[in-house]
């Protein structure tokens, strides 16, 4: 897990009881909207491969047993057990019902984005969450190819200026530092 | 007295450890943050801030913590959940070594 310091941007606040709003700029707007589309259709990549079973199909039943090979698609949707048979078991039943939640996250930060006035959203509890959940799976993806597991943050921070993960990273760093704001404007109110 | 095979005696073990308690692991992860991990935990499972940040912790410095434990469909539930939020968790039986 890693730990963020505010700056002195403007991030999310909270507006009253039920509402949570941020301010972009065009540019940090079109950035959040490219992002999350990529989700959208890396998701939209793991087709259903749904088995000759009117039924099965309806209830959600893929022929999807193995794991995604794409290691970004692997981060978002993981093994749910160490034993490879139970892992293959629950993702047969599973993994289309997890696909269309994480789609359903993303499609509405997109929507919030793109219906934005002035640069201006606005999100309820609910869409908080939905953009907690899609914000944090762009930092997964990001994340896999910046290999942060692997690779220290202070080796992140001392990237060459020519190096295009370092801006990558920036990206990275930026979004953390923007899903930090929501949770702390969210947990104002659970108190 | 009735001399029970080995091999039966250990099957039927089996039978009465799978009514055991399966547990719901959630594992460290360099890209989720501190705070979105427990804010996570508060917010599917109804833990307090204090309970939430201390799993938190426990994730943070040891690596890994049981989160939930429950029937195996409750546990299948938890970690469905938690993947929609992009946490990294499994599940398996409550006497299984982590």
């Amino acid at each position: 897990m890693s730990d963020h310091d505010s700056d002195e941007q403007h991030g999310f606040h909270r507006h009253g009881d039920n509402a949570f709003v941020a301010e972009f700029s065009e540019s940090e707007r079109e950035v959040l909207i490219n992002l999350v589309e990529q989700i959208i259709e890396l998701l939209g990549e793991r087709t259903d491969n749904h088995v000759d079973d009117p039924l099965a199909a309806m209830v959600g039943i893929t022929t999807h047993d193995s794991p995604p090979e794409d290691e970004v698609l692997l981060r978002l949707l993981p093994n749910a057990y160490a034993d490879q048979v139970d892992a293959a078991e629950f993702r047969r039943y599973t993994e289309s019902t997890l696909r269309a939640k994480k789609y359903g996250h993303s499609m509405s930060m997109r929507i919030t984005l793109k219906s934005a006035i002035d640069g201006i959203i606005e999100v309820d509890h609910d869409g908080a969450n939905d953009w907690l959940g899609a914000m944090n799976d762009i930092r997964l993806a990001l994340g896999v190819r910046l290999k942060v597991e692997q690779t220290s943050h202070e080796e992140l921070e001392l990237l060459a200026p020519d190096d295009p993960m370092r801006g990558v990273y920036a990206v990275y760093s930026w979004l953390g530092w923007l899903q930090e704001s929501l949770i702390v404007a969210l947990m104002d109110e659970a108190i | 007295m009735v001399k029970v095979d080995e091999k039966i005696e250990e099957a039927i073990k089996e039978i009465f450890n799978s009514e055991k308690p399966w547990i719901t692991i959630v594992w460290d992860d360099p890209v989720n943050l501190m705070t979105y991990v427990t804010y996570v935990l508060m917010e599917l499972f109804g833990y307090s801030r204090e309970k939430a940040h201390e799993l938190m912790m426990k994730v943070h410095t040891e690596g890994k913590a049981v989160v939930s434990t429950g029937s195996r469909e409750e546990m299948e539930h938890d970690v469905a959940r938690l993947h929609e939020f992009g946490l990294w968790a499994t599940l398996q039986r409550g006497d299984q070594a982590i």
